[in-house]
């Protein structure tokens, strides 16, 4: 039976004893975020999502959302949820104290994100679009619009949505239809359809914020001619609570492989009343500077799935009874092994468990960069924190979400027959997992993005600021016989990436191409790479604590990461050669022979 | 005093003393570029009015050029042999004068009376020439003496004389021809001009084309309702025009000389002259000129610099109203469709499209219906548009790029006259490559092949007459007979890249073998000879920590300059334009360079906070340890290398770059941009008989105590607010490689060692965040950013 319990001491070990999580209280607005403190926020989250969210995910899955005349009504439980949520004040853990946020860390809110989507992707939606409607109102918002329904959002009465996508537009946004007529007072009037809204319409808000994308009546073509407005479900009366209904309707809602509580709606805009947000015609430039927290946010649904799949699969792995071990029983008085005695499911566990690990890792710490991006007093730091990040976030995204996919799909696996029915919930895990590789970014638009915009970028700056620290690491590791067995693989590794990255600069640049061919194999290569320096990261911690009074915890870890220094890291050399076998095997074949 | 022209050896006449009368812009910057050539020069205006010199006018040019930039002056010292004068003291000046440049105001009485004062004085077969743009030869020499008549040419030079190549002569009837052969021969190996021999028409060729040009540009632009960005942005890269475009052109001329350049040329070119009908002074010229906008020199042009509120924003005029607003980047669509080519871009259907067809249509065809009456074959029009208006192509390349029948074609559908050359050109093109050579189309109806003039050799021409040597995508080796090779970079901006110094290594190989070649020259036909190595490469490899190929980089940089430094046969390097930082020290390590006058070096590496790593610091300390005035001892060529590198400083002309240790004594210098390879061959083939490789060098430095001192001097510099924090870091390990580090006097240094230091102090520096700022920036910007 799927089964979740928030893994509290490898948070504990992340957040503390490898990345010190407690240096962000020295940022300016984060003094209280201390380790008790967050300790204490963590432990309660664990509960909740536990105890609250878990629970319904299931059921919210057989049941679904259901749509009629316009409106939309979420599973069994998730209202009651809901209200307990907000009521928490989870929703609005890193908002700004000042709209009445919580003002904590947002990368203590990543560590939330991952239990929340481990315990329940489709409640997890809910806030999380409320969290995109936040950023992009807090940095591109007038101060009107900001004090208006910023504070709304950070109570969790009214909740946001980013309605981008229309029928004939999803990846290139440039061909948006939807128009903005500027009205008399300030305010423009809103028309269009915009498709697979998630959270356009639901039970769980008194009223809902679309942040909408269009074009005003004299923007240039493409995409340097939209604009982002803010269109409220009900319009807000002079008291600042929801008044009238405005002109956006939903007009149904898909039926989809997974994520069924989660609402996706179709959205109709007539004439419908909306704010302008930032300035006319930049409102993708608004949409980037969100893009990095919402891409990170969906690679944590997949840390989260790949998480919860392993805990699933590994209670069964324990408990189901089948054969015997290749060397003989160990479980002589029962009729037969628990599967875990084979080699082939442990490849499996530990294929999953030392992604995760690694994964958990790796999105903690540039959580980390975008409180340090944000509020670190030295602009150079900022600036530097912010390479990373935007370096780091599509390499997140998709190999996070791939992991999250191959993790739930290794879980059905280890059930065998037993995880392909639905009694289990293990299946249900393949299909939410199948969305996170597609929306925000298909994954092959993430590994479009770093290697056509992220790696060439200032020649290569972006990318100093991971190879820089990587390479002074294995230069101070050299000189440690026992870090050997990690470093060794790492460097090699890391030696493949370099020639990669200088493979597509060279060839990249002069055919895009050979950057489109090589790009998901170079972001995969690059991920590989990053979670195998977390690994040696995290193993030089283990050496030194595993044989004090934590010796279980961390010898495992040194068993994962060997696991994954041995068995997963190789596949960077595959991943190198099929970059440098180059575009032609992609491009040779005719159209017309597909 | 000479009474009689100077004759040269082979007893054609020389021009050894020169005179320019009216010490305007044009006419002082004639003057200084005379004297460029090593020419003295005598400069001559008016005495005005109430002055205590009489001599003001042509002082006062003088020591205004001295502070121009960009200078008229190759040297300082060059101001010397320009004699400034009054017309009515020193008129005797002239008496040994072999040519008197007239280049007073455009009015034919004021020209015709100093005319007439000239032949009381000038000696005989000595020459008269006039600069004047707009008036007809016939004109100036009416009612003159034959012996003036005879004597007397036009030159028309374009401002400024140093820097634009173009020179148009124009021979009356009766001109002598000695007289003209001689100011050509001049003009063009000692002033180093393209000369282009134009008939006696309005505005010559290239004026009566590019005020054509203009016109229709500005109508157009006003009619089509386009923003002058926009205009810009159109009439120029997708032409090959300037990227000033149109209006930033206008700006920079200044506005008010439209009016009358263009109201001159309507009332000369005859009754049915495609001109007249769209000749317009439009009323926003008319009143941007009355308030006073007339461009760079005046309040502001058709873009402006506002500076209100202590912001520098760049601005631009809207045409319709007049009013200025931030600059806009131009968004057409046929802009980008101009990138698949100049038929993509003319038949776009929007008005960028609209633009371009309308000024191509316009000025294209009035070039080509021009030929032959201005000039005898449409090489000298295509020549005199790149040389005097800086354009890539010449309007009869531009046909050739739209394709000729479909251009007429295009012509006949608007209701446009078709010309008489165009239709006869038919369904060819006006050039075509027969038998690997170069030929053009002319009136006669026939091709016939592009001569060049003798002591002129192009390696364009040797590329269509042959296949390259050997070569790789950076770099390509070529026979240029007689023995000589000659590799030629062509990367972006002639960067040094492994590539290019692959290339390098396999050409002294090559001519090492002694079957084929005896000598080899470094040559290439871009804008810039080399802009040094290429830090974008070095600047990723760093970024993703790839240390040993960076250092592996710098090595084969110093090992294979000093291949070609030791190599058994000469080597000579002939740059023009800007020969930096590696580019620099790739010619420090020729044997011998022939440099075009207009070449810019120099060792800028701290600009990026590197030092010079390919061998630039050994062969600057080599150069002023070797040289024979000085002081002796061993810190004096320490201090001038450190000086010249840790300033990053330019040599802004061949002449300069003899004074800061870059060039040597017995380097050469061409004039003409033309003549540089065949001057270059020329000095290698020279250089063949009895060649020894030089021997190997051992200084002598000071060591720690230099090294103080260097730091010392830089500390001062901080402390004043002259030099960066990082600054410091980079003039720091500077002095560590010059000073020989851990030497002293009693000990020598090889020149590997100081390679050694060189290498240590690059990777060193490579690793600092401040230098990889520095050359981020640069790349981004094009600018050095002090940190």
């Amino acid at each position: 039976m799927a089964t979740y319990e928030a893994p509290l001491r490898d948070m504990a070990f992340v957040l503390h004893e490898l990345l010190d999580m407690e240096q962000l209280a020295k940022l300016p607005g984060y003094e209280e975020a201390t380790r008790d403190l967050i300790d204490a926020v963590l432990e309660e989250g664990a509960k909740f999502c536990e105890n609250e969210l878990f629970p319904l995910n299931r059921s919210g899955d057989e049941e679904g959302c259901t749509y009629e005349n316009g409106v939309v009504r979420t599973p069994k439980g998730f209202k009651e949820a809901y209200a307990a949520f907000t009521e928490g004040g989870w929703h609005a853990l890193s908002f700004d104290t000042a709209y009445g946020g919580q003002g904590l860390p947002k990368a203590l809110n990543v560590v939330l994100e991952e239990m929340i989507c481990a315990a329940n992707l489709s409640f997890g939606t809910y806030p999380g679009l409320s969290g995109g409607a936040y950023n992009a109102l807090e940095l591109h918002g007038s101060e009107e619009l900001k004090s208006r329904y910023l504070p709304k959002l950070a109570e969790g009465t009214w909740s946001g949505t980013m309605c981008l996508t229309e029928p004939q537009c999803g990846t290139d946004l440039g061909l948006i239809r939807s128009k903005a007529e500027p009205g008399e007072d300030g305010s423009y009037k809103i028309t269009g359809t915009k498709i697979f809204i998630t959270a356009g319409e639901h039970d769980l808000a008194e009223n809902i914020l679309h942040l909408v994308l269009a074009r005003l009546p004299d923007a240039p073509e493409g995409i340097k001619g939209i604009s982002l407005f803010l269109v409220p479900k009900f319009l807000p009366k002079e008291n600042g609570s929801a008044g009238p209904r405005n002109g956006v309707q939903c007009s149904g809602i898909e039926h989809k492989m997974g994520i069924a509580a989660s609402s996706t709606c179709v959205m109709n805009f007539d004439e419908a009343t909306g704010w302008l947000v930032g300035e006319p015609h930049r409102g993708m430039r608004a949409m980037f500077t969100m893009m990095n927290t919402a891409r990170l946010g969906v690679g944590v649904q997949g840390l989260g799935l790949s998480d919860v799949a392993y805990q699933g699969a590994c209670a069964y792995a324990r408990e189901r009874l089948q054969g015997r071990a290749l060397t003989g029983a160990k479980n002589a008085q029962a009729a037969a092994d628990p599967i875990i005695v084979h080699p082939d499911v442990r490849r499996m566990l530990l294929t999953m468990r030392a992604n995760t690990e690694a994964a958990r890792a790796l999105a903690y710490w540039i959580g980390m960069q975008v409180d340090v991006s944000l509020k670190h007093p030295d602009a150079e730091v900022r600036a530097e924190a912010e390479d990373l990040l935007a370096l780091m976030t599509p390499i997140i995204k998709a190999r996070f979400t791939d992991m999250g996919f191959e993790s739930a799909n290794l879980g059905v696996q280890v059930y065998g027959g037993h995880g392909y029915i639905r009694e289990h919930g293990m299946e249900q895990y393949v299909r939410d997992a199948r969305i996170t590789q597609i929306y925000e970014g298909t994954n092959g638009i993430q590994a479009l993005d770093l290697v056509g915009r992220k790696l060439p970028a200032h020649t290569g700056r972006m990318l100093r600021r991971f190879f820089h620290p990587l390479a002074d690491f294995l230069e101070e590791e050299k000189s440690d016989p026992a870090m050997a067995e990690f470093t060794k693989p790492l460097a090699k590794a890391f030696g493949r990436l370099q020639e990669g990255t200088t493979w597509i600069a060279q060839n990249g640049l002069r055919d895009p191409e050979e950057a489109g061919a090589a790009a998901v194999d170079y972001l995969r290569l690059f991920a590989l790479v990053a979670m195998g320096w977390m690994w040696a990261r995290m193993a030089k911690l283990a050496l030194a604590r595993q044989d004090g009074d934590e010796a279980a915890f961390y010898k495992a870890k040194l068993a994962t990461g060997r696991f994954f220094m041995t068995r997963i890291l190789p596949e960077s050399a595959a991943r190198l050669e099929a970059i440098k076998a180059g575009k032609a095997p992609l491009m040779e074949l005719a159209e017309a022979a597909f | 005093m000479r009474l009689r022209a100077e004759t040269g050896v082979d007893g054609k006449m020389e021009i050894k003393k020169a005179a320019v009368i009216g010490a305007g812009v044009m006419g002082s910057g004639i003057a200084a570029h005379i004297a460029n050539a090593g020419v003295p020069v005598v400069l001559l205006d008016i005495v005005p009015e109430g002055a205590n010199d009489r001599s003001k006018l042509a002082k006062d040019a003088i020591a205004r050029m001295l502070k121009t930039d960009p200078a008229p002056f190759m040297h300082k010292r060059t101001a010397k042999l320009v004699t400034p004068g009054n017309l009515e003291d020193d008129i005797g000046l002239l008496a040994d004068a072999d040519w008197i440049l007239e280049a007073v105001v455009e009015n034919p009485q004021v020209k015709q009376a100093l005319y007439e004062k000239l032949e009381q004085i000038r000696k005989p077969g000595s020459v008269v020439s006039s600069n004047t743009s707009t008036i007809p030869l016939a004109k100036l020499v009416e009612g003159l003496p034959e012996r003036f008549r005879q004597d007397f040419i036009i030159t028309h030079f374009f401002n400024p004389p140093r820097y634009l190549r173009l020179l148009e002569i124009v021979a009356g009837p009766e001109s002598r021809a000695e007289a003209v052969d001689a100011v050509h021969r001049f003009s063009d190996t000692g002033l180093g001009k393209g000369v282009v021999r134009c008939k006696d028409t309005p505005g010559f060729i290239a004026n009566r084309i590019g005020t054509m040009w203009i016109q229709i540009a500005v109508n157009e632009a006003l009619d089509g309702g386009l923003t002058v960005e926009e205009a810009d942005a159109i009439a120029s890269r997708p032409m090959g025009v300037p990227k000033t475009g149109i209006f930033g052109l206008l700006d920079l001329v200044g506005i008010d000389l439209i009016p009358h350049v263009s109201k001159s040329l309507r009332d000369n070119v005859p009754e049915d002259d495609a001109f007249r009908p769209v000749y317009r002074i439009s009323d926003r010229v008319k009143t941007m000129i009355a308030d006073g906008y007339t461009g760079r020199k005046g309040k502001g042009g058709f873009y402006r610099l506002n500076k209100e509120g202590g912001k520098r924003v760049k601005e631009a005029i809207d045409l319709a109203t007049g009013a200025y607003r931030p600059v806009q980047t131009p968004q057409l669509a046929s802009l980008q469709a101009a990138k698949a080519g100049l038929r993509t871009l003319v038949e776009h259907p929007d008005k960028g499209g609209h633009y371009a067809w309308k000024i191509l249509a316009h000025t294209l065809s009035y070039s080509a219906a021009l030929v032959p009456g201005i000039a005898d074959d449409i090489h000298a029009v295509d020549e005199a548009m790149r040389l005097g208006y800086a354009w890539k192509w010449g309007p009869f390349e531009l046909i050739d790029k739209l394709g000729p029948a479909w251009f007429a074609e295009r012509l006949a559908a608007d209701g446009l006259p078709v010309p008489e050359l165009l239709k006869q050109v038919g369904d060819g093109t006006f050039y075509r490559v027969e038998g690997g050579r170069l030929q053009c189309f002319g009136s006669d109806g026939a091709y016939h092949d592009i001569v060049r003039p003798e002591g002129v050799l192009l390696l364009e021409d040797v590329k269509r007459a042959s296949e390259r040597v050997a070569g790789n995508a950076a770099a390509s080796l070529w026979d240029i007979g007689d023995g000589v090779a000659c590799l030629e970079f062509h990367t972006k901006m002639n960067a040094i890249d492994p590539d290019v110094l692959a290339m390098i290594g396999q050409a002294v190989a090559t001519v090492q073998k002694g079957d084929r070649f005896r000598a080899l020259v470094l040559y290439n036909e871009g804008s810039n000879f080399s802009v040094g190595a290429n830090i974008g490469l070095a600047l990723f490899a760093a970024n993703i920590a790839m240390w040993p190929a960076i250092e592996n980089m710098v090595q084969a940089g110093q090992q294979t300059y000093k291949m070609l430094k030791y190599a058994s046969f000469p080597v000579v390097g002939a740059p023009s334009g800007m020969a930096l930082g590696g580019g620099c020290e790739v010619l420090m390590h020729c044997a011998a360079v022939q440099a075009h006058a207009e070449t810019y070096t120099g060792l800028v590496e701290v600009g990026v906070g590197v030092v010079p790593s390919w061998g630039g610091c050994k062969e600057l300390l080599t150069r002023w340890a070797q040289m024979e005035k000085g002081p002796k001892g061993p810190m004096p060529p320490v201090a001038k290398a450190f000086e010249t590198i840790s300033m990053a400083k330019v040599a802004k002309s061949a002449a300069e770059a003899r004074e800061m240790g870059f060039l040597r004594e017995g380097d050469g210098i061409t004039m003409n941009r033309d003549r540089l390879l065949a001057d270059a061959k020329a000095k290698a083939l020279a250089m063949v008989e009895g060649y020894a490789p030089p021997e190997p060098v051992e200084l002598t430095l000071p060591g720690s105590s230099g090294k103080t001192a260097m730091n010392l001097a830089v500390d001062g510099f901080a402390r004043q607010g002259l030099a960066t924090p990082h600054d410091v870091v980079v003039a720091g390990a500077l002095a560590e490689v010059l000073s020989g580090d851990d030497t002293d006097i009693t000990a020598t240094v090889t020149e590997d060692r100081i390679l050694e230091l060189e290498r240590a102090a690059f990777m060193r520096l490579a690793r600092t965040p401040a230098t990889l700022a520095r050359i981020e920036y640069m790349l981004d910007t094009g600018k050095p950013l002090r940190n």
